[in-house]
């Protein structure tokens, strides 16, 4: 996949708001995370973090979305920074 | 039109169908479409907020004006395919031709999260059926920052629109007369191009909402696993405890009834009958009622208030250590209420292996019918504050296998496969008291249909085993004792002694006792007495014969003297449990042979509608067989070792 984000889902910080690039793959999976509303565009932020590597928490389209982290892994992201900071974010490394 | 329309209706009694409108409920998991259902037919559903509780579809007729309206509430579907079980439902039912095809899609959209909803309402669209859009939760949009322009919407949708309010029942009336209306057969997109590319303004508020404020303290990493915790102490405590004085009036009520029985009816065969078997069958059974209402309120109001979602979202990780998944907490919460409504929650469970895997650990879960049976032999053989704790143990016992149980499943019949969660966290709302009352109420039904039919049968069948047969020598041998007894103050008290042991001597020979005696060998390891081991037995139906049985079993052998108001039938049982002797005049019960029951019944698979459960929800034999011998063997096996590793320490029978 050519994508052009620089970031996932799993790899969100708390009050740092991302935009949705896309989801990886085409099985259940992908399906179900692309009708929670996590297509290209939709603007997502971290809200919580269950304890011992639990699920994380997302606000999204107005609603409040749990996703484990191997789900939040197959959602590209960009950071949705106002200034074009899209590169050397810490989180770009993990993505694979 | 109107008027010809009438003269239709009125004309029809030769047998028009046209009047027959039929109308599927469609939306998202968790939309609010089970509330509305609720005010538009008035029928008794139980909606609840936690995405996907419509396991089932349900239907339900209202007439509106000339029409008879049969609206039909569809499992949540998130787009037009399936992806878990529930789904297939929705989507097989939109699609079907035949006669039972839906005329009007009512589509209930959330209007918290319209761009979402849009989404599905244009897959909608392709089915080709006029759509009237129920919109709720206006409130919830306006309270999390993004208030709905409702005019705006239906002009940029083109369709037939009505806001209503799932849960005070605002607008459920005019959305009743719109779906009973010409116009809804009429209400399809005119210009699907405005309707497919219209989306609300992006939400501009960045104010926390209420939600928001309570989730900062609930999924707290520290705060929240605390209070998690917190709530299920709670759910016990409330239920052992409130239940308490509910049950006290129970037993009053019984033993009232059996005093005046005793002074109507005519010692023998009848008098025992109703007494032994009818009233202490039934009598036993209603004592769990107000527990079981107590524990299905509870877990309603968890649903109902958002919580348990969040429930789910804290313990997932946790569950995935043993191959469940956090959703695994719902139907495993409601089993220990009872296992049946448990196994029918699973469906929420999207992996197939995930779902078995809770299926077949959910009988594990100490439901109420086991609480009597853990109540009577705690009170006999151990001191209260003992007893709190061992009961608390035997909760425990259920939890651990169940972990275990599935560890082994995950690990070997169900590897494999990656379980979904992505699931939303709904908005935290006040749960309405009478939904929770209604909720509370089917349970107790269902509990008394069960009760008035299986364990009623049941009963009545131990109690003829246990007082036949009836040899007339016995009972010559026993009046020629009473025709002894000399006149005077001691008469009394010499002829009651006779009587116990007439009874006793009854029971040693009934067809019971022999069959008692011929299975006790396989439970003779685990330190179980002919009497303990036919409870065991005549509880493989239904584990709430456990008390009645060894009730019967005890009274039977004992003189019925209800004179102390009769209210301490429990009581009652204790004593005679705890005096209960072999016939070389040595105990046959104490703490060990207790605890070592105890966990039998803890562990085993005696519940036939369980199994019954099983098999209808898994579509095989396998389950319900494979449940039913891993649970009994693993009961035998843990009571065996109770009982032995006890005895080695020195706590056996003498």
């Amino acid at each position: 996949m050519t994508s052009s984000a620089t970031t996932c889902l799993a790899c969100a910080v708390r009050g740092q708001p991302l935009v949705v690039g896309e989801v990886l793959g085409d099985d259940a999976l992908a399906e179900r995370l692309r009708v929670s509303g996590l297509w290209p565009g939709a603007l997502v932020e971290l809200l919580g973090t269950a304890p011992l590597g639990g699920p994380m928490l997302f606000k999204l389209h107005g609603f409040r979305l749990a996703l484990r982290r191997n789900e939040a892994e197959r959602v590209t992201a960009n950071l949705a920074a106002p200034a074009g900071n899209l590169t050397g974010s810490a989180g770009a490394e993990k993505n694979a | 039109m109107s008027h010809g329309g009438s003269a239709v209706v009125r004309g029809s009694a030769g047998g028009e169908a046209s009047s027959a409108r039929t109308v599927a409920l469609v939306g998202r998991a968790n939309s609010g479409k089970t509330s509305l259902l609720m005010f538009l037919t008035g029928s008794a559903q139980r909606p609840i907020n936690f995405p996907g509780t419509s396991v089932e579809r349900s239907e339900s007729e209202v007439q509106v004006g000339s029409v008879r309206l049969r609206v039909v509430d569809l499992p949540g579907i998130a787009a037009m395919q399936a992806i878990s079980k529930d789904e297939e439902v929705t989507l097989e039912f939109l699609r079907n031709t035949g006669v039972d095809r839906p005329e009007v899609v009512c589509a209930v959209l959330d209007a918290s999260k319209l761009s979402i909803e849009l989404r599905l309402l244009r897959q909608l669209h392709a089915l080709g059926l006029p759509i009237v859009v129920a919109l709720t939760k206006v409130d919830v949009a306006a309270a999390e920052g993004n208030p709905v322009d409702v005019d705006n919407l239906r002009r940029a949708l083109g369709l037939q629109l009505v806001p209503v309010d799932g849960r005070l029942g605002h607008g459920v009336a005019e959305l009743r007369t719109m779906l009973g209306s010409d116009a809804a057969l009429l209400s399809r997109p005119d210009s699907q191009a405005q309707s497919s590319t219209w989306q609300p303004p992006a939400s501009k508020s960045t104010r926390r909402s209420m939600t928001d404020r309570i989730d900062a303290w609930l999924l707290h990493p520290l705060l929240g696993p605390v209070v998690l915790f917190g709530v299920l102490v709670l759910l016990f405590q409330l239920v052992f405890r409130v239940a308490e004085p509910f049950m006290a009036v129970v037993e009053d009520g019984q033993g009232l009834i059996t005093g005046w029985l005793e002074s109507v009816l005519a010692a023998g065969a009848m008098r025992s009958f109703v007494i032994d078997g009818l009233v202490n069958g039934l009598g036993s059974s209603l004592l769990f009622v107000p527990q079981i209402a107590l524990l299905i309120a509870f877990v309603t109001m968890l649903e109902a208030s958002g919580y348990m979602a969040r429930a789910v979202f804290l313990l997932d990780r946790l569950l995935r250590c043993f191959g469940l998944s956090g959703k695994s907490f719902v139907p495993l919460t409601s089993s220990f209420a009872c296992a049946i409504p448990g196994i029918l929650a699973s469906r929420i469970l999207t992996d197939e292996r995930d779902r078995l895997a809770t299926i077949a650990v959910s009988p594990l879960m100490s439901c109420s019918a086991r609480l009597p049976v853990y109540i009577v032999l705690l009170a006999a053989f151990f001191p209260p504050n003992q007893a709190g704790f061992l009961l608390m143990v035997m909760y425990l016992l259920g939890i651990v296998a169940a972990a275990v149980v599935a560890f082994v499943l995950r690990r070997t019949i169900l590897r494999g496969g990656s379980s979904i969660l992505a699931m939303e966290l709904p908005v935290y709302q006040r749960p309405r008291l009478r939904v929770v009352a209604r909720h509370a109420w089917t349970a107790v039904r269902e509990f008394l249909r069960t009760a008035g039919t299986v364990i009623l049968a049941a009963t009545v069948g131990v109690w003829a085993l246990g007082y036949f047969p009836r040899p007339v020598e016995l009972h010559e041998k026993f009046e020629r004792q009473r025709a002894a007894v000399p006149a005077g103050d001691a008469a009394e008290a010499a002829l009651a002694n006779i009587d116990a042991a007439e009874s006793q001597a009854y029971l040693e020979q009934s067809w019971l006792a022999d069959m008692g005696r011929a299975v006790q060998p396989v439970f003779a390891p685990a330190g179980f007495d002919w009497r303990m081991t036919v409870g065991v037995l005549a509880a493989f139906p239904a584990r709430e014969l456990v008390v009645p049985t060894l009730g019967t079993l005890h009274s039977l052998g004992e003189v019925e003297a209800s004179d102390d108001a009769g209210a301490e039938s429990v009581v009652r049982l204790r004593d005679a449990l705890r005096d209960a002797r072999g016939p070389d005049g040595k105990p046959v019960m104490n703490g060990l042979v207790a605890l070592a029951a105890m966990a039998f019944f803890a562990l085993c698979s005696q519940c036939v509608s369980t199994l019954a459960a099983i098999r209808r929800e898994t579509h095989s034999w396998f389950w319900p067989v494979f449940t039913f011998s891993y649970m009994t063997v693993l009961a035998w096996l843990v009571a065996v070792a109770i009982y032995q590793i006890g005895s080695l320490l020195g706590y056996g029978l003498a």
